[in-house]
């Protein structure tokens, strides 16, 4: 582990709820910075649950979201109802003692609370405000609604992926929070370098939507480039063969392989050995690509995927078998890395937490603190920060300002 | 206007598509990054697409807009570590130690494995960091084979943090959170379990193990995916029952609406082959852009699911000006993506010159 913590000092509020903006936060709050997230008993954030019932409040599933406790580590956890003017005039008196807020509401949100950069900046002239909206803060579609998949469903993704047969083809459940969020890391780092050198803050315009662009810029370019359309071949290469996902031993075992150039196809070729024998060079094999698919099948099909992967990739041969959710979680070089840190949580124990993506000096970024239960920092933000006495938190708990338990919705 | 980033200097020393993305966040921000090339360019110079009747590389183009391209073989030696020296962020895949080891300021290394672990030597490719963080699997028809996600996702998500991870660093220096130089070491791989590590996490947890469903099929969302409309593909997630509510008064199907079992996500999901048929017909009835803007206005979040040619003519991306131009050195204009975040008050370049291969050697030379 290191110490180091370079944006120590700075102070973050994190409006944010999913996955997109809290990953975004998770990233600052490991390079060292003090990220407040905000939530209210009744407006918690739905990574919790969409689905929220009395019975799940009653039995502490708030505590115990998987998806919720993975992106909010490090951080401090307090309630403001919004809604209420004195949750409002707490939010702002926070503000005043931070460099930025960051939020991924719909954009009707913000302004129903009557919060905005203006009146976070009044609040504080050099307050950064980040917003993170799924099709950005300007245009005709400022105000449209998404999740992580409309996101990838509406940046063209799809159709560079795929087989032509079916569907254009979607990623992942919510590919557009994870790259909104490291976009979202970015976009604040940029920003808060400027506040550093200038003394002024800025808003933050981020789209979750034009966040997957670079990701399909191979498409865009195709296009614009030659006019043409991707063509969606599954893992057909017009460039490479083999280049393929192929069966191994077990029921859906698999491993890529794909021979980027002409040494590793005569490596290949050697330790497959007769199978391979009768096909020439990447022309033939592009020519004859069904033929070669099955050849290579039938060879991996009876053998165990990890170990073949260690085998072709000690020929230099890419390879690699094709993890599951158990195996990503005992996977050798993960934990060889200590990607995986292992702290305990209240209500649900010990648990694993994905690492930073990048190491420092060698060493991972530490987790310090599991993700904190709802409104665990109440007591510690309000008399510290805000500088409140005893009594007056009494009373927003009786009120309802603040709490440590969620409620069901009112309306 | 004064860009967010104006003063630092970023020096790439391999040119892959990780430290070119990285580098372009840099150089669109006010930056001036240097492209420390060979002799024969950088290897992005030779990836497809390719532009047509040229053999110049459309990523390249891309990645580098509004950088300098200085070839290091025809610099002297010492002129070489004085630039490197100089350099706020030097970027690196890990390989060329003998100009890493100029590096003064923050050396940034964007390696497939990073350093150290069974994998450290392993050949690296976009598809394998989608295989071995879990995300393959998941992907293409239930029988398999799983489908390879195309283009270069892998190297841009390791490019995109390691910029978050390069520029923390060189700001810890600013502020003087750091007092030492440092090296910092991205894993590509690592890079891309941002996107699965939730799942892992939710199986410690719940011991429950996600299988291929089909395409566009996740667990537990239902609706979900992308179907055929009348014109166009029309992107459905629809989660909470108030969406799902709606949904089915939109798509003229009310008679699922209230349905017990259907409130919830994984209800509907089991219950797959009586609710897909009538939506499937449903969507028939409709064109994509109208059935959108139609559930948009009612809060449910569906999509477009645009072609290429078509997110290029999106009016929201074209207000937005979501898309600008890579000029090339012979005055082409190419069509890319513009930087996905904008600073109001310090807004980054959007699109820009490309330089050819050792453009700036010379008076770089001359300069110093």
């Amino acid at each position: 582990m290191t110490s180091n913590r370079p944006l120590q000092g700075i102070r973050i509020i994190d409006l944010s709820m999913g996955w997109a903006g809290p990953l975004a936060a998770r990233n600052l709050a490991d390079l060292g910075a003090d990220v407040i997230k905000v939530e209210s008993c009744e407006n918690f954030d739905w990574w919790r649950s969409w689905e929220a019932t009395q019975e799940w409040i009653d039995e502490d599933g708030a505590e115990k979201s998987p998806a919720f406790n993975s992106v909010n580590r490090n951080n401090r956890n307090i309630t403001l109802d919004l809604s209420d003017p004195k949750g409002r005039e707490l939010l702002l008196r926070l503000v005043r003692t931070a460099n930025a807020v960051m939020e991924n509401f719909s954009g009707s949100v913000l302004p129903k609370l009557n919060l905005s950069y203006d009146v976070f900046k009044k609040e504080k002239d050099d307050i950064i405000l980040l917003s993170m909206h799924a099709f950005g803060s300007t245009g005709p579609w400022k105000m449209f609604r998404a999740y992580g998949s409309t996101v990838e469903q509406s940046s063209g993704l799809p159709h560079v992926n795929g087989m032509s047969s079916d569907p254009p083809m979607m990623h992942h459940i919510a590919y557009g929070d994870a790259v909104a969020g490291l976009n979202g890391v970015s976009a604040l780092l940029v920003a808060l370098r400027h506040q550093a050198k200038t003394g002024k803050g800025q808003f933050i315009d981020l789209s979750q939507v034009e966040s997957l662009f670079p990701l399909v810029a191979h498409g865009i370019t195709e296009f614009t480039a030659n006019g043409k359309e991707p063509l969606r071949n599954g893992n057909k290469s017009k460039f490479f063969a083999p280049n393929g996902v192929y069966p191994c031993k077990g029921e859906d075992k698999w491993i890529v392989i794909q021979v980027l150039n002409e040494d590793q196809w005569l490596s290949f070729q050697e330790l497959v050995g007769t199978p391979l024998k009768d096909f020439g060079d990447l022309k033939d094999r592009l020519s004859r690509l069904e033929d070669l698919d099955k050849a290579i099948s039938e060879w991996t099909s009876s053998k165990e995927s990890q170990r073949l992967m260690y085998v072709l990739q000690a020929a230099k041969i890419p390879a690699a078998s094709t993890h599951t959710m158990p195996t990503l979680l005992n996977d050798p070089h993960l934990n060889s890395r200590n990607f995986w840190q292992w702290l305990d949580r209240a209500v649900v124990g010990n648990q694993p937490n994905p690492s930073a993506p990048f190491r420092v000096n060698g060493n991972r970024l530490p987790i310090n603190t599991p993700a904190p239960t709802l409104g665990q920092h109440n007591q510690e933000v309000l008399t510290e920060i805000l500088e409140l006495n005893q009594t007056e938190i009494d009373e927003l708990e009786e009120i309802g300002i603040i709490g440590t338990k969620p409620k069901m919705p009112s309306s | 206007m004064a860009k967010a980033l104006e003063g630092l200097s970023v020096v790439d020393i391999s040119g892959s598509v990780s430290t070119e993305y990285c580098s372009k966040i840099f150089s669109d921000y006010g930056a001036e990054v240097i492209n420390l090339e060979p002799e024969s360019g950088f290897e992005t110079r030779k990836i497809p697409p390719f532009i047509s009747g040229k053999n110049d590389s459309a990523m390249h183009a891309y990645l580098n807009t509004n950088k300098l391209s200085i070839v290091k073989d025809k610099l002297e030696k010492e002129s070489i570590r004085e630039l490197v020296s100089n350099a706020d962020l030097v970027l690196s895949n890990g390989e060329n130690s003998e100009l890493s080891a100029y590096s003064e300021g923050v050396l940034s290394e964007i390696s497939w494995y990073g350093k150290g672990g069974d994998y450290e030597n392993f050949v690296g490719t976009d598809a394998q960091c989608f295989a071995l963080n879990g995300m393959l699997r998941g992907l293409g028809s239930i029988e398999g084979p799983p489908i390879i996600p195309t283009g270069y996702q892998a190297q841009i998500l390791g490019g995109m943090a390691a910029f978050a991870g390069s520029l923390g660093q060189v700001l810890g220096l600013e502020l003087g959170n750091n007092k030492n130089p440092t090296l910092l070491e991205t894993s590509i791989f690592e890079a891309c379990l941002c996107l699965t590590e939730v799942g892992a996490v939710s199986f410690f947890n719940t011991g429950l193990e996600g299988r291929r469903l089909g395409v566009n099929r996740f667990a537990p969302t239902y609706p979900l995916g992308v179907f055929p409309c009348k014109e166009g593909w029309i992107g459905l997630t629809v989660l909470t029952p108030s969406q799902w509510h709606a949904f089915c008064k939109l798509l003229n199907m009310e008679q699922f609406a209230f349905v017990p079992e259907y409130q919830t996500s994984l209800g509907r999901l089991q219950a797959i082959e009586t609710i897909e048929p009538v939506i499937q017909e449903s969507l028939l009835t409709f064109s994509s852009k109208d059935l959108f803007y139609k559930a948009q206005e009612q809060k449910i979040p569906l999509a477009r699911v645009p072609t290429m040619e078509e997110l290029l003519n999106v009016d929201q991306f074209l207000e937005r000006e979501a898309f600008t131009s890579a000029i090339l050195p012979d005055e082409t204009k190419l069509t890319v993506p513009s930087i996905p975040f904008r600073l109001m008050d310090t807004p980054p370049s959007l699109g820009g010159n490309v330089a050819e291969l050792g453009e700036h050697t010379e008076n770089f030379s001359y300069d110093k």
